[in-house]
């Protein structure tokens, strides 16, 4: 204890805050993850299903969602943050603390992730859409025992890459007032130039980052054959 | 019975402006209990007709009636449960890699309990002779495993038709032959339909008592296979003969000026191709005999072709012009057809 005095003075004067910092980035990554998770999959699907020779093929609706994806993916995140501002207010009640920043981070990596489903299914081989087809799958069918099903490795990979991006938007989403790591290492370790919560909260990020990674990669091994 | 009328079906290409008449006009019928070849090269609309059939592929107009149902009319969930009665196989067998072969052949069956699904999968897995690979994934298997699996699959609700699309394509010749037993067995002991698209004419001459020979969209030729293959019509289903008989060999040695096709005055050299199904007699040592002249066979190749002989022999004759005249004549008397290919000269 005496040498982590020694060594980390600041973050030691700070823990309690340190610890919440932690807490708020995981509740950010929680919440905003869990929401992107699902819409991000719908929308996935709709890309998948709808596009040109899809099982569900609708050139309008593949379209819209292409344009819409297309629009908020070329919004810096920054920006979006102050954009949503008032959307924010109205949905969550607030714009800012982590209540605050669930919609924005949602904008934002929705998006993402919709396009990461699109790829992952996409790597679906059209012979077992057509071989789920021609056995009388329902096209609902082939969305969930078809799609979904065989591509629960690329899936788990594009949900990891999702989880570690979204992470980068909550250290963002600090900038307006939001708590978090990214707001805890900015305030002290740049702005009062305390270099040792820089460095933790780096090695707490890159920890957790190295964790969602070997997990990812484990259980997409775990689902190839 | 699978009845099509006047199906049309085009693609329009990358280029909006031209348009892929992949199917153009075709009517077809095709009897309960046969085992009916669809043959063609490859991009002659073959895949595309079969695909109509279960309506993976929706004809823009014509009729597809299937034991008097007419498909094309069936509301969504009519259609699915009517594909559960259309099997299908494919090149590429199409497994799903992430289920074992038991889940692969569970795929299909719905609306039964876990005991009946497993009693189920097990019988099928023993109709197509894979039991032992029950729990194996399907990257385990090698090609005719594979196909076995997705055989069983196809088969899980007592479908009544069985669509073969390219199924030997991806094997090896000793594998397409048991796929091919296989088929002949299900055909034999269930009763079932069975379509077999090809490009290998040996697959046709294998299992296929009827026939029809595909061309850019069109069905050219269709009929008993015997009777496309001894004698056939069309020049493209003439072409499919002979890249598979070794009487075509006759061209190359010609073409290379081969020493053995080099003719001695008054000498012919002829194709004697058996259209009739009984060729019997000894033809050759007779005709040798009965006109004094000298038969010389260059080249030879019978096959039996849905149970009786097809083929012929590339000979050269020799002797008095009028013998071999009387010889030719005796021969056509005979059905047999006779090409001259080359003649010296009196």
């Amino acid at each position: 204890m005496q040498e982590l005095n020694v060594l980390l003075p600041n973050l030691m004067r700070r823990l309690p805050e340190f610890w919440k910092a932690c807490g708020d980035t995981l509740l950010m990554e929680v919440w905003a993850g869990g929401i992107v998770f699902i819409f991000g999959l719908i929308f996935g699907i709709i890309l998948t299903v709808t596009k040109p020779g899809g099982i569900m093929e609708s050139r309008p609706i593949y379209q819209l969602l292409d344009k819409i994806i297309n629009l908020f993916r070329s919004i810096p995140f920054i920006i979006l943050l102050t954009a949503l501002m008032p959307l924010s207010r109205l949905i969550m009640g607030t714009a800012i603390y982590v209540r605050g920043v669930i919609v924005p981070l949602v904008f934002g990596a929705t998006p993402f992730f919709a396009r990461q489903v699109e790829s992952a299914l996409a790597q679906t081989d059209k012979g077992l859409v057509e071989a789920a087809l021609s056995m009388g799958s329902s096209p609902f069918e082939v969305i969930f025992r078809v799609y979904l099903r065989e591509s629960i490795a690329p899936l788990t990979r594009a949900i990891t890459i999702t989880i570690i991006s979204l992470l980068g938007l909550t250290a963002m989403a600090g900038a307006v007032g939001a708590g978090g790591l990214g707001d805890f290492a900015i305030r002290y370790g740049h702005d009062r130039n305390m270099i040792d919560i820089t460095w933790v909260t780096v090695i707490v990020l890159v920890l957790g980052v190295s964790l969602v990674q070997w997990l990812g990669e484990y259980l997409a091994r775990k689902n190839t054959h | 019975m699978i009845e099509l009328e006047h199906i049309i079906k085009n693609f329009n290409a990358d280029r909006k402006d031209t348009t892929i008449h992949a199917v153009n006009d075709v009517s077809l019928k095709i009897n309960d209990g046969d085992i009916f070849g669809i043959i063609g090269f490859s991009g002659a609309g073959k895949s595309t007709l079969v695909r109509c059939i279960n309506l993976l592929e929706r004809p823009d107009s014509g009729s597809v009636k299937i034991d008097g149902v007419e498909m094309m009319k069936l509301k969504p969930k009519e259609l699915y449960k009517a594909r559960t009665k259309i099997g299908m196989i494919f090149q590429q067998f199409n497994l799903m890699p992430s289920r074992t072969v038991f889940q692969n052949v569970a795929y299909p069956l719905r609306n039964m309990t876990k005991e009946q699904i497993q009693a189920r999968v097990r019988e099928l897995l023993a109709l197509v002779e894979i039991s032992d690979k029950e729990n194996a994934y399907p990257s385990e298997l090698s090609g005719g495993q594979k196909q076995r699996v997705a055989i069983a699959r196809a088969l899980a609700n007592d479908p009544t038709i069985l669509l073969c699309d390219e199924a030997t394509s991806a094997l090896d010749p000793q594998t397409t032959a048991s796929i091919l037993q296989l088929l002949k067995d299900l055909n034999r002991k269930l009763g079932i339909t069975i379509v077999v698209i090809t490009h290998e004419m040996e697959v046709v001459k294998n299992i296929c008592l009827k026939a029809a020979v595909m061309d850019a969209g069109r069905i050219i030729e269709t009929g008993d296979v015997f009777e496309i293959f001894s004698d056939p019509k069309h020049p493209v289903t003439r072409n499919f003969v002979r890249t598979t008989s070794n009487l075509s060999k006759i061209e190359t040695l010609i073409r290379d000026d081969s020493p053995m096709v080099k003719l001695k005055p008054g000498e012919i050299l002829a194709r004697l191709v058996y259209v009739y199904a009984d060729v019997s007699e000894p033809l050759i040592s007779y005709a040798s005999r009965a006109f004094d002249i000298e038969i010389n066979i260059i080249l030879a190749d019978v096959e039996i072709v849905a149970g009786s002989m097809v083929g012929g022999t590339v000979v050269i004759f020799n002797g008095e012009r009028e013998k071999i005249d009387r010889a030719i004549q005796y021969y056509r008397d005979k059905n047999i057809r006779v090409e001259v290919i080359r003649d010296a000269g009196a």
